[in-house]
């Protein structure tokens, strides 16, 4: 607001000081261009000549030195006339355009509304029922209703399996529905090949996979994702060998929505381990992650020899799902790697010695509660030590009872079951 | 000489328009991407999966004890499945603490941490007995404000990303997931923080803290607000996130990465503004690092906030946003037009810097400068009235081009009849400008005179329908 306030007042002064100017009469030019402006010659020669008095501002035209009424130059005053009127129009249309959206929106959804129960009744009547392919073809007339019903049906075939899901397959492809979403794959904008692959990944058509395999490489990123995502979906052999190509950063969002998927449609398993060597650590990482959610424990060795990746992203989580994962002959590796590592790192290491707790560690531990500064790491090192069981708890008390260092507060907070 | 003033006033006014036309145009551009990016967003993927970071939540809470309760509620029923709750009880002098204290079945724990930012002594932290409140931690802590409060909870927390929550929001309840969503994005530039849009929650119907029906607001000024916050959020911070010269994300609500907070010394506790002074301090310090970062912004709906609706309360807000404002400008002026800040150095602070400090004291001139030349009778009257029309008809149009971006994203106020109340009120709301330009000339004065604090804002409640268990979320 104090933004517009400037604009109001700058533009004031502009008035204000403009009243120093030497004040003039209306001259001849003015008059002449006023007459053809008043329209009393209404010819489209006359009107252009006008036109060119007022916006063709040359050097020598005079009217840049002269004067109107308003005491300024006319250029300047036509200027201001012509922003105010494109303002108003602006203004006008824009209101038009809200009001004609709000009533287009209202009467889509009302359209929309009436359409899914059409075709949810139809399609629950052709899957279990006698509903005739004829009778979805009458009612989706136009591409808006052609695109209601391919949104209907994958909604539906979401839910279904089997016989059903192939039934509604069949009518997609018998509706000639896929030829859409083909269509769409191989559209120049993102967001309509989007569509397209979405629709032909649920509906199974690998028709427009060559467009799909194209989207990979894409600097888009939403774009490659869905590709990504469709071609694990339409890929029955290797729904998974995209990893081998991937050279673009594979984000976490993405891989939590791949996670999903698999998840949800049950993809089949690849042994993630084969990617635990990739170029791109972003592979590495969800491979690890794989390999965690889906305890492929097999990978125990690839792991171990990933310690030691010269990218600390890599590093962290190989720590952290060695610990998840119960990997106990990457302890030694990690309690050598300890002193080299960054602070994030060094932190996984203890929490995943605490997760596998050994023995042979607890000196180690201890050490690192005598000579860390950081509180984090003296907890979690005392979490690890107390999850040796009595042994840990043992040797906890005997700490306490120490003189070099006040170990109670760290022990109490570590023994305290409500914190964790 | 009075040519060229009045040629440099009017390229001014030119810049200033040119500076709106752009901005929309950017908005526009970055709000369409936005939007047809999320048309394919699954967020329940992010609810349910094992992979989705922990979030820590802290608010901080000042003598709220008839609403603590209702309002950690909300917070623990927050849309997202991985995060905990902390709570900061700064020093209240009414029984906030006990009441938390007896609802939540809170006992104090041995907890063990470090003041990675100085803050007032933390007098002990709760948690509770139940399980079913496991999510959440309470601090008590010697009162210092709410900046001390937050850095409190940072130090208490443990997790790489908080989000921090403003005393008087209510939230939405997907909030969360869409602002962790650019870090998980995070790709060759490390994300540092994001904000979203703040909404005005006065004469919403609102139960139990959460929003059961949206109006436009009955009073003028919370409407006019309800505008300028849809022209700021829409228009300016969508635009100014796709130009990288993002200054601001708002307390109210605003997710940030913690590691970066601490090393940047947490949020400021001199300056009434110090949402705006952190992130040009992370900003700062990343660039000085050399480390490629981005602040980022979602045009979504986040959380409702309740705005002044009497001239005295909007009067207190704006001139400590001022005065927030001409601290953090004055405390990070290193960045003007340095180029080591690359679009921050060179087009985002320079910007804050002329139109949103500057501005209003050059205003302030010109108010004075006019009613000189309405008492000397030396105004040129017919010039004045076209000059009125443009800056009016320009002012106008920019507002009306706001809410249709609201139109065609959020869609939020449902009513016809609310849009066309919305659509008066940017008819009615360039007449208000010379009392902004009055509280932003008195900001600038109480920095002078070295005002510190909060002042104190009347909060009327808010709408109840039926019989009300309605409560205003405030932590």
């Amino acid at each position: 607001m104090i933004r517009f306030t400037l604009l109001l007042i700058l533009s004031l002064l502009s008035a204000n000081v403009g009243r120093a100017y030497p004040s003039s009469s209306v001259t001849h030019d003015t008059l002449k261009a006023a007459t053809f402006l008043s329209g009393t010659r209404d010819t489209t020669e006359k009107a252009k000549t006008a036109l060119h008095y007022i916006f063709l501002f040359k050097g020598e035209n005079q009217w840049l030195n002269k004067k109107n009424y308003f005491e300024k130059s006319l250029v300047f005053v036509n200027a201001l006339i012509a922003a105010i009127i494109i303002s108003i129009t602006t203004m006008i249309i824009l209101l038009v355009v809200i009001l004609l959206n709000r009533k287009r929106m209202e009467k889509e959804e009302k359209l929309h509304q009436y359409l899914l129960e059409k075709y949810q009744s139809l399609i629950i009547n052709f899957l279990f029922g006698n509903a005739s392919p004829e009778e979805f073809r009458s009612i989706a007339s136009d591409t808006y209703r052609r695109q209601v019903l391919i949104d209907q049906m994958v909604d539906v075939s979401l839910n279904l399996k089997g016989d059903e899901r192939k039934k509604i397959q069949s009518l997609y492809k018998l509706l000639s529905l896929d030829k859409d979403s083909i269509a769409r794959a191989y559209k120049h904008r993102w967001h309509k090949k989007i569509k397209g692959f979405r629709e032909l990944a649920f509906m199974n058509i690998k028709d427009a996979n060559v467009a799909i395999y194209k989207a990979l490489n894409s600097t888009n990123e939403i774009l490659r994702m869905e590709a990504q995502i469709a071609l694990v979906r339409l890929c029955d052999d290797n729904p998974f060998e995209f990893l081998s190509h991937l050279t673009s950063h594979f984000s976490i969002w993405e891989q939590i929505t791949l996670h999903d998927l698999i998840i949800q449609h049950n993809i089949p398993l690849p042994s993630f381990q084969r990617w635990l060597t990739s170029p791109n650590p972003t592979v590495v990482t969800f491979a690890l992650r794989m390999i965690r959610e889906f305890e492929q424990k097999e990978s125990e060795d690839n792991i171990r020899e990933i310690l030691i990746h010269p990218d600390p992203s890599v590093r962290y989580l190989a720590v952290q799902v060695a610990g998840d994962l119960d990997m106990r002959s990457t302890l030694e590796t990690m309690k050598h790697m300890y002193k080299n590592q960054e602070y994030k790192i060094c932190l996984e290491i203890i929490k995943s010695m605490g997760k596998m707790p050994d023995i042979s560690m607890m000196g180690f531990l201890k050490l690192v509660i005598d000579k860390e500064d950081d509180v984090q790491l003296q907890i979690e090192a005392t979490k690890a030590i107390k999850n040796n069981g009595e042994k840990g708890v043992k040797a906890l008390v005997k700490l306490m009872t120490s003189e070099y260092k006040n170990y109670n507060i760290i022990i109490k907070h570590v023994l305290d079951r409500r914190i964790f | 000489m009075g040519f060229i003033f009045a040629n440099i006033f009017f390229i001014i006014t030119l810049i200033l328009s040119a500076s709106y036309l752009i901005l929309g145009i950017f908005s526009a551009m970055a709000l369409r991407r936005y939007l047809r990016k999320n048309s394919y967003v699954k967020y329940d993927s992010l609810v349910l999966s094992p992979l989705s970071p922990k979030i820590s939540i802290i608010a901080a809470a000042f003598n709220e004890s008839k609403t603590i309760i209702d309002n950690v509620r909300t917070l623990l029923s927050l849309y997202y499945n991985n995060f905990e709750v902390i709570l900061v009880n700064d020093g209240s002098t009414d029984n906030t603490l006990e009441e938390i204290k007896e609802h939540y079945e809170l006992t104090k724990v041995n907890y063990y941490f470090d003041y990675h930012i100085p803050c007032e002594r933390i007098r002990g932290v709760y948690k509770s007995k139940n399980p079913s409140y496991n999510r959440l931690i309470v601090i008590d802590k010697k009162n210092g404000g709410k900046a001390d409060s937050l850095n409190a909870g940072i130090n208490i927390c443990q997790n790489s990303l908080f989000v921090s929550i403003d005393a008087d929001s209510i939230i939405e309840t997907d909030s969360i997931l869409k602002l962790v969503k650019p870090f998980l994005e995070e790709k060759e530039r490390k994300v540092i923080g994001a904000g979203g849009v703040i909404r005005i929650v006065n004469s919403c119907d609102v139960e139990r803290g959460r929003i059961r029906e949206i109006h436009l607001p009955g009073q003028i000024l919370p409407r006019l607000q309800v505008l300028e916050y849809t022209r700021a959020f829409l228009l300016g911070r969508m635009a100014w996130s796709r130009l990288d010269g993002l200054m601001l994300i708002s307390g109210a609500m605003g997710i940030f990465d913690r590691e970066t907070v601490i090393k940047g010394g947490g949020y400021s506790i001199k300056t009434v503004g110090e949402d705006m002074e952190l992130v040009l301090r992370m900003r700062r310090r990343m660039a000085e690092e050399g480390v490629k970062y981005e602040v980022t912004y979602i045009p979504d709906p986040l959380c409702w906030t309740q705005v002044p609706s009497d001239i005295k309360s909007l009067q207190t807000q704006r001139t400590r946003w001022t005065r927030g404002l001409v601290e953090s400008l004055w405390t990070h002026r290193k960045i003007f037009f340095n180029k080591t800040y690359d679009r921050l150095g060179l087009l985002g602070y320079p910007f804050w810097f002329f139109f949103e400090w500057l501005a209003p004291l050059i205003a302030f001139l010109g108010f004075i400068y006019s009613i000189y030349l309405v008492v000397t009778n030396s105004i040129n009257w017919p010039f004045y009235l076209l000059l009125f029309l443009f800056v009016y008809t320009f002012a106008v149009s920019v507002s009306i081009w706001a809410i249709l971006f609201e139109e065609i994203t959020y869609h939020k106020y449902k009513k016809k009849r609310d849009v066309l109340k919305l659509l008066s009120a940017a008819l009615l709301e360039p007449f208000f400008y010379p009392m902004h330009t009055y509280f932003a000339v008195r900001g600038n004065l109480e920095v002078l005179r070295g005002k510190k604090g909060w002042g104190k804002a009347v909060r009327k409640g808010f709408a109840k329908k039926k019989k009300p268990i309605h409560r205003p979320l405030a932590v």
